[in-house]
């Protein structure tokens, strides 16, 4: 089976969020994570899309498959260059409690995720990186 | 040996790791070039060379078992010797012996066996490397450290395949094993039981959220009654695990009520400050069902009404 | 991506609707417009959305769906959520999503029983 290692999905227009949800959904599917990690992964890739595209208008999602001593994963990074994030502290807390608005994306997302990291610097862009594991080979944490 | 059987799992070690790791013992192309050199002199002692490990394997009763003095098994063991020499250590070399290894704990060959073959191996060859290159001591001892280094690479890998193997057989019997002791029973015709024991770890909560839930779908329970007796403490992860599966199941339109919630487990909640709001639970599994029965009684009154 | 307009059914009182696997953004927000129009055009008191094929439930998708109840309850209606996947329950309590004043049922039978009962307890 010649799985992929490795791919990109551009963010131009609002249908790309389900672009983006469905190359991650396959993606992470053929990597063996869980259907409720499958859901996980995917659903953090939504959110973060669709920053994406409410915030800076465009951008691209690129993912990759990880494997590092026995461990396999997924990296989903998330590239724009919108207007960037102010106070990424502030960010990570907005909208978390009340459930709405455009804030619950990244807080949320990093919640799905198990590594996470975002560098933005206003008016040139941001970047969200997140990773997630599964167990050992073999053992799919479903 | 077969090269690498398609299978669907990732190596237990991958090309990267494998650079990384002769980079490490400082296997260099020099030393796979003097191993290269080294092949017909291997191919002209590898017969002999078996036949001796083969001796030696008769004087033990464990390996008697695994290697019994047969042709083709020998004729295996001497290709897997020459791969030593063969001069390319690259992904073909790699998938070889990770097949290997995996063979190997499949028949249930532990590591000390066949790493002391290597040992018995390095043992037989070493003079004759001295033998065949005595006109060049240098050389000599560089050709014997290059194929120290090769087997000392072989040997790691042997281990890695093996505890990678070990640690599925261990993975699969743990989730066996949690598997019967969080069964998911159903007792009435919509209402299931889920005897919790022992603490609630984040792997542990994700495994019994999936097993709950689904089960909730598959019986089409209404009430979902989660037994903590067996819960001997609850500390804030417990207890925050505990709060997630109780409005995951809500989300899926039924109801999870908490039993067994014992004096200390009532002071431990309030003094955690955890909100149970709109929960409902019972001290014993017994007036859980209980609630259960009322609740479904109600139901089905309800429903009736309107026919 | 084609657009994937979502069905809103009338069945007597109630208002069933049935969602895609992945509905996009638009869709979603169509929906909601579509349900307010059909709720005043037929004065219903219910609303069900079987969401038993939906893969993927993010916020934007609660969000919609928590307004959606509450603009539905201002115009007399009852929501209810039916069919909710375990994979999907379990990431959406992880994000700590709500589905504000919407309730939850197990499958669309039951959703409908959820309705006549509040129904005929006068709520």
């Amino acid at each position: 089976m010649n799985a992929e290692h490795a791919g990109e999905v551009r963010i131009h227009s609002e249908s790309d969020i389900v672009a983006t949800r469905k190359t991650v959904r396959t993606a992470a599917t053929q990597l063996g994570f869980g259907i409720t990690d499958v859901t996980r992964i995917v659903t953090a890739a939504s959110e973060l899309a669709r920053n994406v595209f409410r915030y800076a208008g465009s951008g691209i999602m690129r993912w990759q498959a990880l494997d590092t001593g026995g461990r396999i994963g997924i990296e989903l990074t998330f590239e724009d260059r919108g207007p960037g994030i102010t106070d990424v502290e502030q960010a990570m807390q907005a909208g978390y409690t009340s459930g709405g608005g455009l804030g619950m994306g990244l807080p949320g997302a990093k919640r799905l995720m198990d590594e996470f990291e975002i560098a933005s610097e206003i008016g040139k862009g941001t970047i969200v990186t997140a990773k997630k594991w599964h167990g050992r080979l073999g053992d799919s944490t479903s | 040996m077969e090269g690498s059987s398609g299978q669907d799992r990732q190596a237990e070690v991958t090309m990267s790791e494998w650079v990384q790791r002769k980079d490490f013992v400082g296997f260099t192309d020099d030393d796979a070039q003097l191993l290269r050199n080294l092949r017909p002199i291997g191919e002209a002692y590898a017969d002999e060379v078996v036949e001796e490990l083969y001796r030696q394997f008769f004087r033990f009763e464990e390996t008697r078992v695994f290697f019994p003095d047969d042709p083709k098994l020998k004729a295996m063991q001497k290709q897997y010797f020459l791969g030593l020499t063969h001069g390319d250590y690259g992904e073909a070399y790699l998938a070889n012996r990770l097949h290997i290894g995996r063979v190997h704990q499949q028949i249930g060959l532990s590591p000390r066996w066949y790493i002391g073959a290597y040992s018995i191996y390095t043992q037989l060859v070493f003079p004759q490397i001295m033998a065949a290159l005595r006109a060049d001591l240098a050389k000599a001892q560089r050709t014997f450290l290059a194929l120290l280094k090769v087997i000392m690479l072989d040997t790691e890998l042997a281990i890695t395949t093996y505890i990678a193997a070990s640690e599925e057989v261990i993975a699969r019997q743990s989730r066996e094993i949690l598997e019967i002791s969080t069964p998911v029973v159903q007792v009435w015709k919509g209402v299931i039981v889920a005897p919790l024991i022992g603490m609630l770890d984040t792997q542990r909560a994700q495994q019994f959220m999936e097993r709950l839930l689904t089960r909730v779908v598959e019986t089409r329970s209404s009430v979902a009654l989660v037994d903590i007796t067996g819960v001997p403490m609850l500390d804030t992860r417990t207890a925050q695990h505990l709060l997630e599966a109780i409005a995951a199941v809500r989300l899926l339109g039924a109801q999870l009520v908490l039993t067994g919630v014992r004096p200390t487990i009532a002071q431990t909640l309030v003094h955690l400050g955890i909100d149970l709001e709109g929960v409902v639970t019972r001290a014993s599994l017994e007036a859980g069902l209980r609630f259960a029965m009322e609740s479904m009684h109600l139901q089905d009154a309800t429903r009736n009404e309107h026919r | 991506m084609a657009d994937e307009s979502i069905t809103v059914v009338k069945v007597r009182d109630v208002l069933m609707v049935t969602l895609p696997a992945d509905p996009d953004d638009a869709s979603v927000s169509a929906l909601q417009m579509k349900v307010l129009q059909m709720m005043e055009q037929y004065d219903a008191t219910g609303l069900v959305l079987d969401i038993s094929a939906v893969e993927t439930l993010d916020s934007f998708f609660a969000r919609t769906v928590a307004e959606t109840a509450q603009m539905t309850a201002l115009m007399g209606g009852r929501t209810v959520i039916a069919g909710m996947r375990p994979s999907v329950a379990i990431t959406a309590t992880q994000l700590g999503l709500t589905l504000g004043s919407a309730m939850t049922a197990l499958d669309v039978d039951r959703a409908l029983d959820t309705l006549t009962d509040a129904g005929q307890r006068g709520q």
